[in-house]
């Protein structure tokens, strides 16, 4: 079975010192956990501004076969985000964004942003946002919004499973991260209720755990199609544009 | 083989959010699928609102899965008969000892409220558990230190190690200077590279694996203790034997028990 993490970041994190601070540490990390790639995400997109802190364009992420670069994206006025507008994302065609409305100031539902969302959805380009900083009624507004867009949820935690539940019936694009599901069952009852296809394994690591969220792969209570959807093909149909 | 102790467990459900396996079955089955031979639980019942209820909903548990689930008493710090009640309850057959929840309870640790319960746990030789919480007014670690100093003889184990990464450094440094503190690791901020620095600085014999089932699914817990960077022995130290060194003749274990 494939195993593919489809939220990981790349490179030092505030407030730890992690192995992962570089392509190398990270791919060990991969290794000691059995995974076999994943979509990796430059910290100092996250924790510094795209608009300065960008390698080349959106597809430059330090890379490896292994590794599917995320670059964070930040769709502003013109000179206050990166890049210049959605088109350069677009001809980049990178298999996935991240854009942090909260962290990085901008207005996720926002006339500008809506028209960079609008251009992704076309290109087929999915975009992940992490709820635990942009809320799941603000993703919920943009589901709304652009309901073409497809959408990866990151990091919901255990908290919300009914806003989860009600949010995957409410708008089809919309996929979920695994790997802060950690409420006893949480991803059964998700993929049982909504479809495994809507689920994605992903961990956030290094920032959180990876080795509950793989474990708990090997064990869930689900039909073998349904754990390798979570496992792998999923993200996989994510990226392709939603055809499986 | 050393058995694997799952410290922190609880069985119910809960006001702030779904959780949709709360029951004992569901738990004991993916235990035993998963190789973990008993989960130490404290009903939610008893966490949030009844105690005395609660305390027995999970003696109940414990009667149903023998061996395979061991109940924490909760302490009530308000009831004036708190202790008479636990001290009638203490005898009862999977009992492991004491929890105490200063935070849902909203009274701090070190409040003398608590203290004719520590004493029984001093009396009855069973260790306490408590939520811990760094830098929260009722369940710091370093306060959790400081019931230990006063309470010697028993074993105080710091839940979650404290919760937030940011304390996991000092709360095993306080752990490592307390003999009888000890860190129970569940919880969803941990993860493989903290419980291995936990170790390296309070001592593999110190820490104990705990899972938080079922607020949160055992499985993580356990992932994180099977693929940490640790020697065979201290792994299994953290997974069961020292569980099983400060439970002593409480622990019963379904797996040893003759046909």
């Amino acid at each position: 079975m494939r195993i593919f993490d489809a939220h990981r970041v790349l490179g030092p994190v505030p407030g730890d010192h992690v192995p992962s601070a570089d392509v190398a540490g990270l791919l060990a990390e991969l290794d000691h956990l059995g995974t076999d790639g994943a979509a990796v995400t430059p910290s100092h997109g996250l924790y510094g501004d795209p608009a300065h802190e960008h390698g080349a364009g959106p597809g430059s992420v330090p890379g490896h076969e292994r590794l599917v670069p995320v670059p964070v994206i930040l769709p502003a006025v013109p000179g206050a985000g990166w890049p210049d507008g959605p088109g350069a994302v677009v001809d980049a065609a990178p298999a996935m964004v991240r854009a942090c409305p909260v962290r990085h100031r901008f207005a996720l539902t926002g006339p500008v942003a809506l028209r960079w969302w609008h251009e992704l959805a076309v290109a087929a380009i999915p975009l992940a946002l992490d709820a635990s900083e942009t809320g799941l009624d603000r993703v919920g507004a943009l589901a709304a919004a652009v309901p073409e867009l497809r959408i990866l949820v990151l990091s919901p935690g255990y908290r919300c499973l009914r806003e989860l539940a009600e949010l995957l019936d409410a708008h089809p694009g919309i996929h979920v991260e695994t790997g802060t599901l950690a409420a006893a069952g949480a991803v059964e009852w998700l993929a049982r209720r909504s479809g495994a296809h809507r689920l994605v394994f992903g961990t956030g690591a290094p920032v959180w755990d990876d080795a509950g969220p793989r474990f708990q792969l090997d064990h869930l209570r689900l039909p073998a199609a349904d754990v390798e959807l979570i496992a792998a093909g999923s993200f996989e149909a994510l990226r392709a544009g939603g055809r499986r | 083989m050393s058995p694997v102790i799952d410290a922190h467990g609880h069985v119910g459900g809960w006001a702030d959010f779904f959780v949709p396996e709360p029951g004992a079955a569901w738990l004991v089955d993916v235990n035993t699928e998963i190789g973990i031979d008993v989960v130490g639980v404290s009903h939610l019942v008893a966490v949030g609102r009844d105690p005395a209820a609660g305390n027995e909903l999970a003696l109940a548990e414990a009667e149903r899965h023998p061996g395979r689930i061991g109940v924490w008493l909760v302490a009530d710090p308000y009831r004036p008969d708190a202790a008479a009640l636990l001290r009638e309850q203490l005898d009862r057959p999977g009992v492991w000892g004491l929890k105490l929840h200063p935070d849902t309870h909203e009274c701090a640790v070190i409040d003398p409220r608590y203290e004719p319960l520590l004493e029984l746990a001093a009396a009855a030789g069973v260790p306490v558990l408590s939520h811990g919480q760094t830098r929260s007014p009722y369940s710091d670690p370093g306060d959790l230190a400081e019931l230990a100093r006063r309470h010697p003889a028993v074993p105080v184990l710091v839940g979650h190690a404290g919760l937030w990464q940011d304390g996991f450094d000092r709360a095993a440094r306080l752990s490592a200077a307390q003999p009888n503190l000890y860190l129970e690791i569940c919880g969803s901020r941990l993860t493989t590279r903290w419980l291995e620095r936990l170790v390296a600085v309070a001592g593999a014999d110190r820490v104990l694996f705990g899972t938080d089932a079922c607020f949160l699914d055992p499985r993580l817990g356990l992932g994180k203790v099977r693929f940490a960077r640790l020697s065979d022995e201290d792994r299994a130290l953290v997974l069961g034997g020292n569980a099983a060194r400060l439970l002593g003749r409480r622990l019963i274990l379904a797996s040893q028990e003759t046909p």
